[in-house]
């Protein structure tokens, strides 16, 4: 009953003209930047965050909500058009879209990623409404040791669903957690690292970190390495986007396990979209009675994994939420932003904001809603967005860094923290060194020091409260766990012996 | 890529030790409880730990993987020279000239396109930095010299 209740006073909230808008405008947003490849969600969110200061924060939010599933709807295209693709939740869509428009099924492909990706997002937003409070309730018990656990297991979980050198993952966290140090001290005024530079004493700015992070380094990248392709010329009538009876019947059950997939692997801290993507093509292919079919145009191959990315888009939110921790780098993101207007997510939101809370969420069945009219009829018009010159684009990314880093404090300062950062994200991609650890330890940097701090006060100094407290120890395994998977899994390489190449 | 590699190596180490140094000298541990120097010291000992498994992978590993600079890696430079130009004008030109400049420098510079697109552009963007974010964003925006 306490559902229906909610569920109402959050579309009370999200139906309002003014919040449709800003839905509407957030999915558009998201759907130009998933078309675009070379601008991400969280370049996207992070460049729009400073410029929303004055705006509703419920507003706000469903806006980036937009922005974060919009841009799952849009990589498609880029995608099964050209071959790359706008987003990197996409790779896998490319795989068999590709080949589907090459056969001159591209319509069939965009519509059924639009539907999967719209049933998708619809269940999970449901399963969502059920998940995210009784997590929230759950999370109630937490004390400092339990946070302290959740943040060492969400540092720890980057190692098994980050990039291929296990070392760099767990430095850059590392460099994330030192920069999250510096400034002043909450406990003792201390100032630490600073050098006597009064800008210091407040620590380096998220806003200003991920405008460099995301926007600046996203550019530099960019201009080294285009990302062609070859535009599919092939004109599409209205009735080349519906699904013939085998395709449905060959798609319906690769959405409904591409959606558990996505939903379950969104909600881990550091899961992802793109894993989720990953995670749904193989198992499809699995599961497949044609698996010699994928990669040549199944559209079971790109059902499952659209649908698996917009569910776990959605199913990101529990873990924010909930618990306060971001479970990708645009969640982090969006973390800031609640900073910025001085909520907390956590365990204690749904009871302080419910409004903003059950906004957002009900939001998400209207923007699923607008996506899908979207992708049915606005296709030709984000086609032409594909031509704009990526010069052009660039000069906006960098103008709305700038100003986005000046607003912050109005100083030039951190302007030029910003180009820093810019800098320093662009070394770090070239190096291989994993930009979403960085940017998740900055924000739980305060969230796993004040807690660690807090818990051992509590215990006079003993480390023994987090393995006596049964939830804390279980997020202390699994993070112990998961650094070592790496060596788990050389170890397992070496009990199975090398494995032969077969040709 | 394996020198590019190894000097990421070598600087992480450095700032290792350097966040080991520094944060030594903190109180690490208080009446209260931990100290301002106690996670940063910890989070500088396993950096510098983790660097020299870095480093002596680097070391022990032979192949070649593809190069630091690319071809297009000077396009890259140019960006940023334009980029460092404009933050030093921008105090002088104010944000709105100050980032139309930067715009029709980048399209002619870059993009290669015509000096008439490259200017018209100019304009557009100082003109629309200052109506979007002067009045419509409202946000205070430094002015230059011919007061926009």
């Amino acid at each position: 009953m306490d559902l229906l209740q909610n569920l109402y006073m959050g579309f009370s909230i999200s139906l309002t003209p003014i919040n449709i808008l800003y839905c509407l405008a957030g999915c558009f947003l998201g759907q130009i930047v998933g078309v675009l490849p070379g601008i991400g969600a969280p370049t996207a969110v992070a460049l729009l965050l400073p410029l929303t200061f004055s705006i509703n924060p419920t507003s706000a939010i469903i806006m980036f909500a937009g922005i974060y599933y919009g841009v799952a709807y849009g990589g498609t295209i880029t995608s099964v058009l050209i071959n790359v693709p706008g987003e990197s939740s996409t790779v896998m869509t490319c795989l068999d879209g590709y080949q589907m428009a090459l056969k001159g099924r591209a319509g069939a492909a965009l519509s059924v990623a639009a539907i999967g990706s719209w049933i998708a997002g619809t269940i999970a937003v449901a399963i969502l409404m059920c998940f995210a409070p009784a997590l929230a309730n759950f999370a109630l018990r937490f004390g400092p040791s339990e946070f302290f656990g959740l943040a060492f297991m969400s540092f720890g979980l980057l190692t098994v669903f980050g990039a291929e050198e296990p070392i760099k993952t767990i430095i850059s966290t590392l460099i994330g957690l030192l920069i999250a140090t510096i400034g002043l001290d909450v406990v003792s005024g201390m100032p630490r690292f600073t050098f006597g530079m009064p800008q210091l004493f407040g620590g380096f700015d998220f806003i200003v970190m991920i405008c460099g992070i995301f926007g600046l380094a996203e550019v530099f990248n960019s201009i080294e390495e285009p990302e062609e392709g070859q535009l599919i010329k092939e004109k599409m009538r209205l009735r080349d986007l519906f699904l013939t009876k085998a395709e449905w019947v060959a798609s319906r059950w690769a959405i409904l396990r591409g959606t558990i997939i996505g939903f379950l692997t969104g909600i881990i801290p550091a899961g992802g979209i793109t894993t989720a993507s990953f995670l749904a093509y193989l198992a499809e292919k699995r599961v497949s009675r044609h698996p010699e079919d994928f990669g040549k145009g199944a559209i079971e191959g790109v059902a499952s994994p659209e649908a698996a990315n917009n569910a776990a888009s959605i199913s990101g939110f529990a873990p924010l939420l909930a618990l306060g921790i971001p479970g990708s780098p645009t969640t982090a993101v969006m973390l800031a932003g609640f900073m910025m207007w001085g909520i907390r997510p956590g365990p204690l939101l749904f009871q302080t904001k419910p409004d903003l809370v059950w906004g957002l969420i009900s939001s998400k069945f209207i923007g699923n809603l607008i996506l899908l009219l979207m992708n049915i009829f606005l296709i030709p018009l984000f086609v032409m967005i594909l031509r704009v010159p990526y010069t052009i684009l660039m000069c906006f990314i960098v103008i709305f860094a700038s100003v986005g880093a000046f607003t912050v404090n109005n100083n030039f300062f951190d302007v030029w923290m910003m180009l820093g950062f810019g800098i320093l994200g662009y070394i770090m991609r070239k190096l291989s060194y994993p930009i979403v650890p960085l940017v998740l330890a900055l924000v739980l940097g305060n969230l796993a020091e004040n807690s660690i701090r807090q818990a051992l006060t509590i215990s006079g100094g003993s480390f023994s409260i987090f393995f006596t407290r049964p939830i804390s120890v279980l997020f202390i395994i699994v993070g112990i766990l998961a650094y070592l998977s790496p060596v788990i899994r050389w170890a397992l390489k070496g009990v199975r012996g090398p494995k032969v190449e077969v040709s | 890529m394996r020198l590019a590699d190894l000097i990421g190596g070598v600087i992480v180490l450095i700032l290792g030790v350097a966040a080991i140094y520094f944060s030594s000298q903190l109180e690490y541990y208080s009446e209260f409880g931990p100290g301002p120097g106690f996670l940063p010291l910890w989070v500088g000992i396993c950096i510098t730990g983790f660097a020299i498994v870095l480093i002596f992978n680097i070391l022990r590993k032979h192949e070649k993987a593809g190069a630091f600079l690319k071809p297009r890696t000077r396009e890259g430079f140019k960006l940023l020279i334009i980029i460092i130009a404009t933050f030093f004008l921008l105090p002088h030109l104010g944000f709105s000239i100050g980032f139309g400049l930067f715009a029709g420098l980048t399209m002619r510079f870059m993009g290669r396109h015509r000096w008439f697109v490259c200017g018209l552009t100019a304009v557009g963007i100082a003109i629309g930095i200052r109506y979007v974010f002067g009045h419509w964003l409202s946000i205070p925006l430094p002015k230059g010299i011919a007061g926009w």
